[in-house]
């Protein structure tokens, strides 16, 4: 295994990261906290405690969940879309990484800067008095799988993308509706019969849930359906972004 | 070091396919300086691809230093660096930056590393440059930094894809150096260049792509037997296969 390459991939994510700052840590957490001080400070102070918890820290989970997926799709998508764009990609291809270093490399990349993106996410949860974590390493297992999905799904978009229109295609339409629909803001009690039994097909519900399961304690999934459907989409995508190196799809001519 | 056999490059499908290299044969022995000639898009660049990685080659086989590229690419990418002939970087990085992250791929360790890109920047003169931004350089400046990216993991076979283009006569001429040094230290080097006097100067053995085929191969002394500069020779062998293709 090329550890050093790894590191290197890494760490070059995390100055590329902080080069651009302002878009890739103090805008995410800049939303979070409106997120949590609309829905959680003003609106939530009119609601009453849910799940046995106040309703911002209900919230919580589900606004670092968004950022999260938005932090990982966003480095992995982006990052990989201009190396394809400025040919840098060349310096990866031509050096020892196998295709599933190139996988771990830019996936790993990617969930540094989605971990980076947390731990802000989180502190300023604390400041909110809204973060609660009764299961850490059910916590840090949702994190790591979630930010992984969203990484693969960026490369593939990457891989796939002609433009900076077609990058950001699968974000506007399915990514942030699917989010939005899948229970951060609220308990799938609140819907109709209908709109829950929709919802408990959107796979999205299951992160939101298994996150805000590890941090409140409250869960409203089948958490065995939620765990083989993250396992499940983790090693699909996985097989998928490694053959797609492997063939060099749109990146070797 | 470098053995090529009936490589073929098809780009595209159907009715875009273009066929870029067409069974390519050539050896191209340890410790040689070897320049690789022919017009644009005669299939240089893509032949240089197919050793690299950066394309896959539509059939044949690539051995370097009897490690096939295709099968064992691991192992056969740590032996060899390329310059290519455009700018393939993140224009944002410094070339110390550029040299490092390199470095970092191909597994050397830190220290190593450190001590590497000291002698790079201080062999290509990039002292004042180190921390300056890519897309802040002059062309000869960006071509010396690639040059030292090419370099930091010491391959045994430098490819070298038009390292010249955009550099001043006195920083050619200090290159040509470097590389005349490298050679009689050990290093192959495999060099295309535009300016066939740097290959007359330089290269030993030669070889001339026309159309994605070899259509001549030799020494220097064998390409310049009647009192003909390569460049002469060279244009006398594109023109005839130029004329035998268009028939």
């Amino acid at each position: 295994m090329n550890w050093i390459g790894l590191y290197t991939m890494f760490r070059r994510e995390v100055e590329r990261t902080m080069r651009v700052v302002i878009q890739t840590l103090v805008a995410p957490v800049v939303s979070a906290a409106l997120y949590l001080f609309i829905f959680g400070t003003v609106i939530g102070a009119k609601i009453d405690d849910f799940a046995g918890v106040p309703y911002i820290t209900f919230v919580f989970p589900g606004v670092l969940m968004l950022s999260i997926i938005n932090a990982s799709f966003a480095s992995a998508s982006s990052a990989l879309y201009f190396m394809r764009f400025t040919r840098g990609l060349e310096e990866i291809l031509i050096a020892p990484f196998s295709y599933f270093e190139m996988l771990l490399g830019f996936v790993g990349s990617a969930v540094t800067r989605a971990l980076m993106v947390a731990f802000l996410i989180l502190a300023v949860g604390m400041v909110f008095g809204a973060v609660s974590l009764v299961n850490p390493l059910g916590f840090v297992f949702y994190v790591a799988a979630i930010a992984s999905i969203f990484a693969m799904l960026g490369i593939i978009v990457a891989l796939w993308a002609e433009g900076f229109e077609q990058l950001q295609a699968l974000n506007t339409f399915v990514i942030t509706p699917l989010t939005y629909l899948g229970g951060i803001f609220y308990s799938i009690t609140m819907l109709p019969p209908l709109a829950a039994q929709i919802t408990v097909l959107n796979p999205f519900f299951y992160f939101a849930d298994g996150i805000r399961s590890s941090m409140i304690g409250y869960s409203e999934a089948n958490t065995m359906i939620g765990l083989v459907v993250i396992v499940g989409l983790v090693l699909v995508l996985a097989l998928t972004v490694t053959h797609l190196f492997k063939i060099g799809w749109k990146i070797r001519s | 070091m470098l053995e090529i056999k009936n490589l073929t490059k098809v780009y595209g499908t159907g009715k875009t396919q273009k066929l870029a290299v067409d069974g390519i044969n050539l050896t191209v022995e340890r410790g040689a300086f070897y320049g690789l000639l022919g017009p644009n898009g005669a299939g240089k660049s893509t032949t240089i691809h197919c050793i690299t990685g950066i394309a896959q080659p539509t059939s044949g086989q690539i051995l370097v230093d009897g490690v096939d590229v295709v099968t064992d690419y691991k192992s056969a990418r740590t032996k060899v660096g390329l310059s290519p002939q455009e700018f393939n970087v993140d224009i944002f990085a410094t070339p110390a930056q550029l040299m490092n992250y390199m470095g970092g791929y191909y597994s050397i360790p830190a220290a190593e590393r450190k001590v590497r890109i000291e002698e790079l920047i201080k062999r290509f003169d990039l002292e004042q440059h180190r921390n300056v931004k890519f897309q802040k350089l002059s062309g000869g400046l960006k071509r010396r930094a690639m040059l030292g990216r090419a370099l930091v993991h010491t391959p045994d076979l430098l490819i070298l894809d038009e390292p010249t283009a955009g550099v001043d006569v006195e920083q050619r001429r200090d290159l040509w150096a470097y590389l005349k040094e490298l050679n009689e230290a050990g290093k192959t080097i495999i060099l295309t260049s535009h300016y066939l006097e740097e290959i007359q100067y330089l290269c030993r053995d030669i070889a001339i792509i026309n159309h994605g085929k070899i259509v001549a191969e030799g020494t220097k002394e064998e390409f310049m037997k009647d009192g003909k500069s390569i460049e002469e020779r060279y244009l006398e062998i594109t023109r005839a296969d130029d004329k035998k293709n268009s028939v």
